[in-house]
């Protein structure tokens, strides 16, 4: 059984990932959000000036914009109590020993350097609101495979990235993103060129560390024609009293022919609220998979969406939810189908137990003139006990001709039948009920890398020990 | 001239308590502002282009046909339903306008203000009667408002049917129709219930259909929706006693420049319920069709089992359906199920009925006959099933 404990539904969470260590940062920017703090950024980053301009523009954007009267209930966030910008370490590292002391005693903890060396081929390791150590496999970086924290990026491929950045997302397109826009640092840069297939992960590794932080990263991610790449995140933070927000946007353009696989391991501790806006465009024959596991976080409110552009072009989403006390996850996913001869599936699978809420929220849009198009939703639900609750809200719109869509749904409780089945061949009833948890999941975790399936196995089964029945 | 106030002077020699809601309503239409299109309910829905004002006239000031079984039991009242408001308060006062309410909407609230023609009737308990009743109703003229309004109460294991036919008697014609009903379903009662609603293809029509159900009530409601440029129907079934069975079935048929809206709602009160819902549909022309359904299953309602499904024939290039099937669950023991389907004819079933020979149109009409074919079986009484089918004959041929 691997080692690295990637994964977790709560039950250890404090003693795993739930420590931090003092602050001991290079820059820590004030409470609130203001356009001098946006500035400041823009200042310490030593940005172009078009970028500044970008960040208060959105910033205005923000300003402007209602909070969404859907979904969860976020009135409680106070963006006037949250630190924007927390400068870690002086540099960016490529090796772990030239972290300061606390954060590579964190990674370590988190298990990241013994994945690397393991099954990765690169790694980026996001502390607050800084890349802080970066690593790509040389044979890559000869191929001309681009793995950069974004901030790099935009200071080595300043071209490369204004012709990309902002053009999946504009900041416009919801008050969260235009919030990221304004105050965005860290995140993952990758341009993969023609022809290259990345055969391993690449993986970047997201941490709060300090109270009241708000981690805004921004990753763009671009497959050139025919290629290939799997990106990983996973994510984690103490746990403090007051709430901490993370809200990323992630834009990903996948051109004609290429495939992108984006799998999200979620996992921040319960007091985080967790807002993205992920979306990628897909052109003639790509494909788009998003893998969107949803474990840990307060509130999580996620619609990984694929815009399917040219025909031929593919989106996958897979999408699992867990809540547990407390917890609300809103996740689901979106297929905007531009063009004809396009095809789609989401596949949700959501868990919940001890007065948790899962809800599943997509949205199928064919548009006027893209004919021939298929689409396919699939949402189950598992109700452990009978606190928790789970919804389901499909918006399916078809505007054009000749497009097969279907939606089904289902909503149950651990089947009686088939833990007497079990039961009846000598299994104990919580080992019983663990197979079926794993057995209801495994269309996700069939897709995750070997290492994380099986440490999700065995995170589900420590959550289920004497907890259902 | 627009709807004032002062319309509600042609309702003559209604009780007191009936006046004071009319105008209580009328306030209510008043202050309300026309939904937006930020209102989830509307976004798909667009009624900006409605003047109700143009449509002043009322049409029915009496009434409507009933086609009554030959005899009723004693004890069965059906009347029209502002006589009824005069000759039964008891029966009436405390249920009318209580399950659907006057202040959900600006239209809802028109209808409670303006209602005119519909039906009251009232079955006393154990009674059943073999015949259905059927309320016709009927516009004569364009530029006026048809109003109806139903009252259904069904005392303790009672069993009966009963069917609205809103019908138009010039196809053409432009007008503001609604067509409301509320069903009272005691324990052990069991209700069949059909509304087929057949205005003009130039009208405004809003319904809001909602029943309640007891202990072991059971309730059939099939809707068939044909006419109206604008259609928009509220279908809602509460139920509120233990093994309570609600069967919420409609058929629809949008050609032309036809919009439909239909949103229904399956609320499990209480444990140990079932509801079966199949709303089945086929578009043809720039037709546009919307569904949205929530199966909402409350916090004790244990054992609860629901079905939810929503199928969209598309028949041409430019026709339109958006399918928005939704589940609140808040209970883990039940079984709750739900689907929705939006597609052309299936080209390999056309191939295979052309493959035999058959020419291409008549193929079609046998897929779509085929479609409907299912949901047409769960009508629930012989009159209405043939009534559908030939309604749905004339229109598919």
């Amino acid at each position: 059984m691997a080692s690295v404990p990637k994964l977790d539904v709560g039950v250890d969470y404090k003693e795993k990932y739930g420590f931090f260590f003092p602050e001991d940062y290079v820059f820590k920017a004030k409470r609130g959000l203001n356009e001098e703090i946006v500035k400041e950024i823009s200042y310490m980053k030593g940005e172009p000036e078009w970028m500044t301009k970008f960040r208060l523009r959105s910033l205005e954007i923000f300003r402007k914009k209602p909070m969404p009267t859907w979904g969860a209930d976020l009135s409680v966030i106070d963006f006037e109590n949250i630190f924007y910008y927390l400068k870690p370490a002086e540099k960016q590292s490529a090796s772990w020993d030239e972290l300061p002391a606390d954060i590579k005693a964190t990674y370590d903890r988190l298990g990241v350097p013994e994945a690397e060396r393991k099954f990765l081929a690169g790694v980026s390791a996001q502390y607050e609101s800084e890349v802080v150590y970066h690593s790509l496999q040389e044979k890559l970086t000869k191929q001309g495979v681009i793995f950069l924290d974004t901030d790099s990026a935009l200071r080595e491929h300043p071209d490369l990235f204004k012709e990309y950045f902002g053009t999946v997302i504009p900041p416009a397109d919801n008050k969260f993103s235009a919030l990221n826009s304004a105050v965005w640092s860290g995140g993952s840069f990758i341009y993969v060129p023609k022809g290259v297939k990345v055969e391993i992960p690449l993986q970047a590794y997201f941490r709060i560390n300090a109270e009241n932080m708000g981690q805004f990263e921004r990753t763009l991610i671009i497959c050139d024609e025919d290629s290939y790449v799997h990106y990983i995140e996973g994510c984690t933070a103490p746990i403090y009293t007051t709430d901490s927000l993370h809200s990323a946007v992630v834009e990903i353009i996948v051109k004609k022919n290429a495939r992108c696989r984006y799998t999200t391991i979620q996992n921040w501790s319960t007091n985080v609220y967790n807002l993205v806006t992920k979306r990628a465009m897909a052109y003639a024959d790509a494909t788009m998979e998003w893998v969107d596991g949803n474990l840990g976080s307060q509130i999580t409110m996620k619609y990984p969406s694929v815009y399917l552009m040219e025909p031929g072009a593919k989106g996958d989403v897979l999408s699992i939810a867990f809540a547990g006390k407390g917890q609300h996850q809103d996740a689901g996913g979106k297929m905007i189908h531009v063009a004809p001869h396009t095809t789609s599936t989401i596949t949700s699978k959501s868990i919940s137990k001890a007065g948790g809420r899962t809800s599943y929220r997509g949205h199928v849009k064919i548009y006027p003139g893209a004919n021939n198009c298929k689409s396919f939703v699939k949402c189950d639900a598992l109700l452990l006990d009978d606190d928790s609750r789970s919804d389901t809200y499909p918006y399916n719109d078809v505007d054009a001709e000749n497009v097969t869509l279907g939606h089904e749904a289902t909503v149950s409780k651990v089947s009686d039948e088939q833990l007497f089945y079990l039961m009846s061949r000598g299994i104990p009833r919580a080992e019983a009920e663990t197979m079926i948890v794993n057995g209801f999941i495994e269309p996700f975790t069939k897709e995750l890398p070997l290492e994380y399936a099986v440490e999700l196995n065995r995170l589900i089964q420590l959550e289920m020990e004497g907890s259902v029945g | 001239m627009t709807l004032t106030a002062q319309t509600l002077d042609q309702l003559q020699g209604e009780p007191g308590w009936l006046r004071e809601r009319r105008e209580s309503a009328f306030a209510t239409f008043e202050k309300l502002p026309n939904p937006s299109k930020t209102d989830e309910e509307w976004r798909r829905t667009d009624v900006s282009r409605l003047d109700v004002g143009r449509f002043s006239k009322l049409e029915h000031l009496d009434g409507h046909k009933l086609i009554l079984p030959s005899a009723l039991p004693p004890g069965v009242i059906l009347e029209p339903l502002r006589e009824a408001a005069k000759n039964h308060p008891d029966l009436v006062q405390s249920r009318l306008f209580s399950l659907v309410h006057a202040d959900r909407d600006r239209f809802a609230a028109l209808h409670a203000a303006f209602f005119t023609g519909g039906t009251f009737l009232y079955v006393p308990d154990g009674v059943v009667i073999d015949q259905p009743i059927i309320g016709q109703h009927f516009s004569h003229e364009a530029g006026t408002s048809v109003l109806p309004h139903t009252l259904i109460v069904a005392g303790k294991n009672s069993r009966f049917d009963y069917l609205d036919e809103y019908i138009a008697e010039h196809d053409d014609e432009a007008g503001y129709r609604t067509g409301s009903t509320e069903i009272f379903v005691d324990e052990g009662a069991t209700v069949g219930y059909v509304a087929v609603q057949k205005w003009g293809r130039d009208v405004w029509h809003f319904s809001d259909q909602r029943a309640e159900l007891r202990k072991d009530a059971t309730l059939r409601l099939f809707n068939v929706t044909l006419g109206g440029k604008f259609s928009k129907t509220r279908v809602e079934a509460s139920l509120a006693g233990e093994g309570a069975n609600a069967e919420l079935k409609a058929i629809y048929f949008a050609s032309g420049e036809q919009f439909f809206d239909f949103h229904t709602l399956q609320d499990h009160r209480v444990g140990n319920t079932r509801s079966d819902l199949l709303f089945k549909g086929a578009l043809s022309g720039t037709a546009r069709t919307v569904y949205a359904g929530l199966i909402r299953i409350e916090k004790h309602a244990a054992r609860s089992d629901a079905y939810q499904a929503n199928r969209n024939l598309v028949l041409s290039d430019h026709a339109k359906a958006t399918s928005i099937p939704m589940l609140e669950i808040d209970n883990n023991d039940v079984r709750c199920t739900h689907g929705a389907t939006v597609g052309p004819v299936d080209p390999e079933h056309l191939f295979y009925l052309r493959s035999r020979g058959i020419p291409e149109a008549t193929a079609k009409r046998m897929l779509i006959q085929g479609f409907f074919g299912d949901v047409l079986d769960r009508i629930p009484f012989e009159h209405a099933r043939k009534l559908v089918e030939s309604e749905l004959e004339r229109r598919i041929g």
